[in-house]
């Protein structure tokens, strides 16, 4: 019952954002070509956060 | 409930409502954004097509044009291949029925993504008419006109087959020009074939070149043609704006013409009673006051206010309970409030007698079909109370009483409403393009038919769904309608009203012209 008003929120969701960013209009191929560049995007900066922050902090502490 | 009039001193008395939210900030980036990632994806759709790794569906060069000026490549084409093309099935929707307060349509399907629609041979019934401008109700396939124009086709027939000029002057044209002479209450008056036609081949019988011609920012096409046309000089005044308007006047009697300086022929102010992009109603007392100061000419279009203004539908001249006297020119169409089709203008009778001669419309063009001309003659009767009933009276008052009802309950589900109060041009805005579409879409899922507007009759952010409220519209009809479109609004999330309601913008709210009344 919970799982399928989380997948149904999480559909809305889906919907608002393919609203905003006019994907709604696009072909089902450009919607890939375009979610795939934001995730692969967004995975970088956050691989690139993971692997760097702590020394980051560290070195903000030792100063 | 109908419009009130102060019938002493004719100055309107009642608190002038126009009201045009801001366009909230995050919706506007948003907006923009939406509208670079389509810019992107059109420019890589067009990079395909060109390399013909995709099947190029619309109108290209031939292989022999290819080292000529290029002809699609300017932005209208891009825009219409890339953006309008994805959602054009909100579009030229065909209607089998009469387009009353509900009407049919063919169902239709694209598998290629709109290039080319399929009809599956469905017919969606009673689909509820927000959109038709049929404000009374006057489209319909029964009744009193409906009678009289078939009685009408079958004594003269359905064609004319000669212009005014030459024979096709029936005795009906006459009828129905003194019928609309007296409506208005002007001296005589005019009718043509075509509402467009009208302006646009009168207004250069009028003006010519040494004339001034001052019109309103948003302008209907047709009257920008028509001043264009002209050969006149053309100077814009900010929409509404009377401020701009007397700038614009005071410069044009002090300078006179731009290198002789000498005075110019005719000054004349274009402006339309309801303009229906924003639902705006025109400052006529001001305008008046200006025009006889300066002494200017007014060309008023009328197309939307004529039979849904005013508490016996005469327009917005009597809306503000003034003289239509004091309006040199009246135009309007008989497409909107009559259910008809044609224009007529309104006037002293020197000036339709000038027109009669030199207007290309009355020269050249056929005249109205009879039934066409039946049909006024008789909604027109209805409106005025002369056929003995009092319907027109109610449709009017029904009118002005759904107008306020469904802009009042739209205002308090938190949209965006531009326009004044009493309008019944209700434009609702939803500024994202993917909204467009969608809007359009899920209102015919849920069989309301609507107009969805976008660039490039709209400020490109400004995109609107623009819904005409009619008189054939019970409260039942609005409350589905009003419900349904609530609940659209939610899924879309469309209620960007942060009422926090700003009087028409650039324009210092005079206190002096319009008394605020407590009731």
């Amino acid at each position: 019952m919970g799982l399928r008003s989380a997948w149904k929120q999480m559909s809305w969701l889906y919907y608002q954002y393919l609203l905003i960013t006019a994907l709604y209009m696009l072909e089902p191929w450009e919607r890939t070509v375009f979610n795939s560049l934001l995730i692969s995007v967004a995975g970088m900066a956050v691989y690139t956060g993971y692997v760097f922050m702590p020394q980051h902090i560290m070195a903000i502490l030792h100063y | 409930n109908s419009s009130h009039i102060c019938h002493n001193g004719g100055i309107y008395k009642r608190p002038f409502k126009e009201s045009f939210e801001e366009t909230p900030m995050l919706v506007a980036v948003l907006t923009y954004m939406g509208y670079g990632i389509l810019t992107l994806f059109g420019y890589l759709r067009d990079f395909l097509r060109e390399w013909k790794i995709e099947k190029c569906h619309n109108a290209t060069e031939r292989e022999e044009q290819k080292d000529f000026v290029p002809l699609y490549q300017d932005f209208e084409n891009f825009y219409t291949r890339n953006l309008y093309m994805r959602i054009r099935d909100s579009w030229n929707r065909p209607i089998c029925s009469v387009p009353g307060a509900k009407f049919d349509i063919l169902e239709r399907v694209s598998y290629d993504y709109n290039w080319t629609f399929k009809y599956t041979g469905r017919i969606v019934n009673d689909v509820i008419n927000m959109g038709s401008y049929n404000y009374l109700g006057f489209a319909e396939n029964s009744g009193v006109c409906a009678d009289a124009a078939a009685e009408m086709t079958l004594k003269y027939g359905v064609g004319v087959c000669s212009t005014r000029r030459e024979i096709g002057n029936l005795d009906k044209h006459e009828e129905l020009e003194k019928l609309v002479a007296k409506f208005l209450g002007v001296e005589a008056s005019m009718a043509f074939g075509m509402g467009f036609a009208t302006n646009s081949m009168n207004i250069p019988a009028l003006v010519g070149k040494g004339c001034l011609i001052l019109s309103d920012e948003l302008n209907h096409a047709s009257l920008v043609l028509g001043a264009r046309l002209s050969g006149a000089t053309i100077r814009v005044f900010k929409h509404n704006n009377m401020q701009s308007l007397e700038k614009l006047l005071k410069d044009a009697i002090v300078h006179g013409q731009p290198r002789t300086h000498r005075p110019w022929k005719k000054i004349l102010i274009l402006v339309e009673g309801i303009y229906s992009m924003e639902g705006s109603i025109v400052h006529l007392p001001d305008i008046i006051a200006l025009k006889k100061k300066y002494k200017a000419y007014l060309y008023l279009d009328e197309a939307h206010s004529i039979g849904a203004l005013g508490p016996t539908g005469r327009g917005v001249v009597e809306y503000f309970g003034l003289d239509p006297r004091d309006v040199d020119i009246m135009m309007g169409t008989f497409t909107k409030s009559f259910g008809a089709a044609g224009g007529y203008i309104g006037g002293t009778k020197e000036l339709v007698d000038y027109l009669r001669t030199h207007s290309h419309s009355a020269v050249y063009a056929t005249s109205m079909s009879p039934p066409v001309v039946e049909q006024i003659i008789t909604s027109m009767k209805c409106i005025m109370g002369e056929d003995g009933t009092t319907l027109g009276q109610e449709r009017v008052q029904q009118l002005a009483e759904n107008t306020r009802y469904f802009r009042r309950k739209l205002q308090e589900m938190g949209f965006i409403i531009y326009g004044n109060d009493d309008s019944p041009v209700v434009p609702m805005m939803l500024y994202m393009p993917a909204k467009i579409g969608a809007f359009g879409r899920e209102m015919l899922k849920r069989n309301i038919g609507v107009v969805v507007v976008g660039f490039p009759a709209t400020p490109i952010i400004e995109s609107r769904a623009r819904f005409c409220v009619s008189a054939a519209h019970t409260k039942e009809m609005l409350d589905t309608a009003l419900n349904v479109i609530n609940e659209v609004g939610d899924l879309l999330q469309l209620k960007y009203s942060r009422h926090r309601l700003v009087p028409l913008l650039d324009r210092p709210f005079d206190e002096t012209t319009y008394e605020e009344n407590e009731d």
